[in-house]
């Protein structure tokens, strides 16, 4: 399980559709767009495959111009006794 | 996790990106449940490129949980890149060794045996049987360590040590050579000390930006985000992007051009010649800063003396170069017009021309950067070269926005594998080996005898392959890297190298990759933030970690590793007489007793580690060997970079405590104030008052302009096999992928590498996107799948492929030709064909 704070900067003129087609996908929410691109966004998503899925198409959508990490959680990702090999 | 837990988490994770973004949010709840969070937080480094971010490294019950973009770091201001994602995650792959592997059969090692599980001791004594019988069979030069850009600074220092004082062999090479000893041979040429002149403030001062070879927003991308801000608030700022094929960088880009490989070369001079047919070149720089002068030329390819085309050369290997007159100089470019560039290039006239205009104009402050693309080049110390001078032309270095920038792939490619000098022919703070009294100076510092060190340069990357395919090199020790998989031509040079029952190889690594494999015995590694660690980035920024958590199982960091075995040699088994005759006191010691516990080493005792909020952290080798290790090699370190008497100034560092609390420092740190622009008066200390600029790596204190011509690739296509082939990274794996594709987001987001191809050409072959094929050089065949879209867009002629993954090893295919002078292998230029698979 996984929840990570981004920082995604759009075209300016683009904002917008990125803005939705963000929004359109499971877990991600935009909590606000600055007046020069750049959009402030969380993805909490239970799947944590599929949450990785999506910090890696967020590129694809037209208009990013980059997409920056800044905060990343996995609490819950791993169980005692993975490290044996 | 409980929904008010994971509310607080969503609140933090959405205020750090606010803050990162420069704005605050409105309407979210206050973390004030702080007495929720029992993370412990502590500053770090990424573990990737050579960008060095800041992270913040949040640990819990002994794991690390959580990272963070560091808000203080003052490279990428509280944000990662993608990849930062995964940091995490990196030391917690399901295949972690924790175990030495020996192969064995019947109980005992055999190199045709299976790897079982042995004990450190086991590992050791075995190990070191194998190191001895070659010293005493060979000699030093039968025994050598493959390093890394990726080992922490101490731990170079400490490999650097061992095997250059220790074992007497120069031997040493790290991977580093594969990525930018191009860069580093143009900087001693040009300015006679390494690394670059400004650094990333020059990403907001500038007014246009070229990329040469360089796909900055995959493989740099917070440097690019900073980029991409200068580019969309400064009004007049412009992108100039080069490549080979079209990449990501081109969505920015002002300027697009893709030219035909090799053709670098051309388009350089003709930007030169440019500048001086319009009378725009800086003739008050030119007049007080720089010398002219001639490379030798025809110099071959780097390859087997035997090669047709390494015996087809006038002058081999020959990196000197002969000073010139000013006129004789723009007479040598003179040939490269805009007609001729626009031809051999295949790039459009006008759009060449805009680029040299933006050179040539004295009011547009003009930043360069480069990174694979320059150095892996059969020619690439003169493109690295070519480019200086247009700069130092035009007088644009130095300066604010002025900079020509050579980016660095690994994290630690300049702190540890330039600065400490671990290739065949350095020694710490640029010294060499071939330079008797820069021998004598480290000899002095290391208490050794004179002449301990070797005189001659060891055997360089492609070159150790060779000499373990010939038998010349038996005992061999990898650490912290994927070379099987990273160098070229395996099939013909590396594995038969690895595989040669003359030699003992071993492979120290996290995680069992293709290298480990291929290996004798394999050493289980204590990765990342699991061991004290330094790392120094591309714009020479020192930066320290504290451990955060401990390695799972047996494993051990790199430095344990190398300082415990030097136990296992007696001096008088490694030295001849007549050296212990200088230093008696030496013997009967070990090697650990005369390189570790020399009283500077082992000068400070272990100590409780501490953050400026008294959290305490472990350290595991103080615990190990009783003092504090890490520290007592950094400060020994320093002996060769700031104390009084060294015989290169420029390196200076500040105190190991000072790094511990900084957000790492930019070298040369004079009184702890560290130097953004080199060589330029007001910004560095060591420029005379008055002078202005003082190139003083150079006796004369001038820079030179070195003159190259355009020389063909090494091999080109031909009617049997038709297409380039350029090899290189995507943005979901770093480097060879043993850390990232053991990420299941990254594995599933970019399984398996294809090749990626023009449609036209694509279409000629009958192949249809998706189609298995088979991609065939001279050397080799790899199966893989044609990508016609996509984010790689390679012109008709020229297919790319990149090299992460361990199911489809593209160093099959490669050629192992390396630039004469900097030994670097060109990854960016063979030829192939493409057929239905």
């Amino acid at each position: 399980m996984s929840i990570c704070g981004l920082v995604v900067h759009a075209k300016p003129g683009l904002v917008g559709s990125v803005q939705a087609s963000m929004e359109a996908m499971k877990g991600v929410e935009v909590h606000q767009a600055t007046g020069d691109g750049r959009l402030v966004v969380t993805v909490d998503n239970p799947d944590e495959y599929e949450a990785g899925d999506i910090l890696n198409s967020f590129r694809d959508i037209k208009g990013v111009l980059s997409t920056s990490l800044v905060y990343a959680h996995f609490e819950e990702d791993y169980v005692e006794g993975e490290h044996a090999s | 996790m409980s929904i008010t837990r994971r509310d607080f988490i969503k609140t933090q994770a959405a205020m750090a990106a606010a803050v990162a973004a420069g704005t605050t949010l409105s309407g979210v709840k206050n973390a004030d449940a702080a007495g929720e969070d029992d993370i412990r937080w502590d500053k770090g480094v990424c573990r990737f490129c050579g960008t060095g971010c800041g992270v913040l490294v949040g640990t819990k019950d002994g794991r690390v949980v959580a990272t963070q973009g560091d808000p203080d770091a003052p490279v990428n201001k509280g944000l990662n890149c993608i990849k930062g994602y995964f940091l995490s995650k990196i030391m917690y792959g399901k295949d972690r060794l924790t175990k030495p592997l020996l192969r064995k059969r019947g109980g005992v090692f055999d190199k045709e045996g299976q790897f079982e599980e042995v004990s450190w001791d086991e590992a050791f004594d075995v190990m070191a049987e194998k190191w001895k019988a070659a010293l005493k069979a060979k000699g030093p030069t039968s025994v050598g360590m493959f390093g890394s850009g990726q080992w922490t600074i101490w731990e170079g220092y400490a490999a650097s040590k061992f095997i250059k004082a220790g074992l007497r062999s120069n031997n040493l090479d790290p991977n580093a050579r594969h990525c930018m000893a191009s860069a580093v041979v143009a900087f001693m040429r040009h300015f006679g000390i390494d690394e670059p002149m400004g650094c990333y403030d020059d990403l907001e001062h500038a007014d246009a930006f070229v990329l040469w070879g360089a796909n900055m927003a995959e493989m740099h991308p917070i440097l690019w985000s900073r980029m991409t801000d200068t580019r969309l608030t400064k009004p007049g700022c412009e992108v100039h992007v080069l490549s080979t094929y079209e990449h990501r960088c081109f969505e920015l880009s002002d300027n697009s051009m893709v030219f035909t490989p090799q053709t670098d070369l051309a388009i350089l001079n003709y930007i030169a010649n440019y500048i001086i047919q319009n009378d725009a070149y800086n003739k008050d720089f030119v007049e007080k800063h720089v010398t002219f002068n001639k490379a030798a030329t025809d110099i071959g390819y780097g390859l087997r003396p035997d090669h047709p085309l390494q015996k087809a050369a006038a002058n081999p290997d020959v990196g000197k170069f002969d000073p010139i007159s000013f006129e004789e100089y723009a007479q040598l470019v003179s040939e490269y017009t805009l007609e001729k560039a626009a031809q051999m290039s295949g790039v459009p006239a006008d759009k060449l021309e805009r680029l040299a205009k933006v050179y040539a104009d004295p009011n547009k402050k003009v930043a360069s950067y480069w990174t694979m693309g320059f150095n892996q080049h059969t020619r690439g110390v003169w493109v690295n070269g070519l480019l200086y001078n247009v700069h130092l032309l035009m007088g644009k270095i130095s300066e604010p926005g002025n900079s020509p920038f050579s980016l660095t792939g690994q994290p630690s490619a300049c702190g540890t594998a330039r600065e400490v000098g671990t290739f065949a022919h350095r020694l710490p703070a640029d010294l060499v080996v071939m330079n008797e009294k820069h021998r004598a100076f480290a000899e002095k510092v290391w208490n050794l005898p004179e002449g301990t060190i070797a005189e001659k340069p060891g055997f360089h990357a492609v070159l150790q392959h060779r000499m373990l395919k010939d038998g010349k090199l038996n005992a061999y020790w990898v650490q912290c890297t994927n070379n099987m998989q990273a160098a070229p031509n395996m099939n013909e040079e590396g594995y038969p190298g690895y595989r040669n029952p003359d030699n003992f190889i071993t492979v120290s690594d996290p995680y069992p990759t293709v290298t480990a494999l291929a290996a004798d015995l394999i050493l289980p590694t204590a990765m990342w933030m699991e061991k004290e660690g330094a790392y120094g980035n591309a714009e020479r920024r020192t930066q320290f970690w504290r451990q955060q958590v401990d390695a799972p199982g047996e494993a051990k960091s790199d430095i344990w590793q190398v300082v415990e075995f030097s136990k296992r040699f007696k001096v008088e088994e490694v030295w001849p007489e007549e050296l212990l005759a200088k230093k008696p006191e030496h013997r009967g010691k070990t090697l650990y007793d005369v390189l570790y516990r020399n009283g500077q080493v082992d000068k400070f005792p272990a100590e409780d580690v501490t953050d400026n909020v008294g959290n305490v952290y472990n350290n595991s080798e103080s615990k190990d060997f009783g003092f504090y290790l890490q520290k007592g090699l950094f400060e020994e370190y320093r002996l060769f970079n700031s104390a009084a008497g060294i015989p290169k100034k420029g390196h200076e560092m500040a105190s190991f405590e000072t790094y511990h609390n900084a957000r790492g420092l930019r070298w040369p740190v004079i009184d702890n104030k560290e130097t953004l622009w080199r060589f330029r008066e007001g910004y560095d200390p060591h420029v005379e008052a008055g002078s202005g600029v003082q190139f003083y790596g150079k006796p004369d204190k001038r820079a030179a302009i070195i003159f190259a011509p355009f020389e063909p690739a090494a091999e080109s296509p031909d009617a049997e096999y038709d297409l380039w082939l350029c090899t290189g990274r995507v943005l979901e794996h770093w480097h060879s992928g043993s850390m990232t594709r053991r990420v299941p987001e990254l594995y599933r987001a970019y399984p398996d590498a294809q090749v990626f191809m023009h449609p036209e050409d694509a279409k000629q072959r009958g192949l249809k996107r998706g189609q298995v094929v088979k991609v065939q050089t001279r050397r080799g065949e790899v199966e893989t799948r044609v990508e016609t879209r996509g984010r790689n867009k390679p012109p008709q002629g020229l297919v790319f492929m990149p090299w992460f993954d361990a199911g489809q090893l593209v160093n099959k295919l490669t050629l192992d030709a390396t630039d004469p002078l900097s030994k670097e292998t060109d990854f960016k230029k063979c030829a192939c064909r493409v057929l239905k698979g």
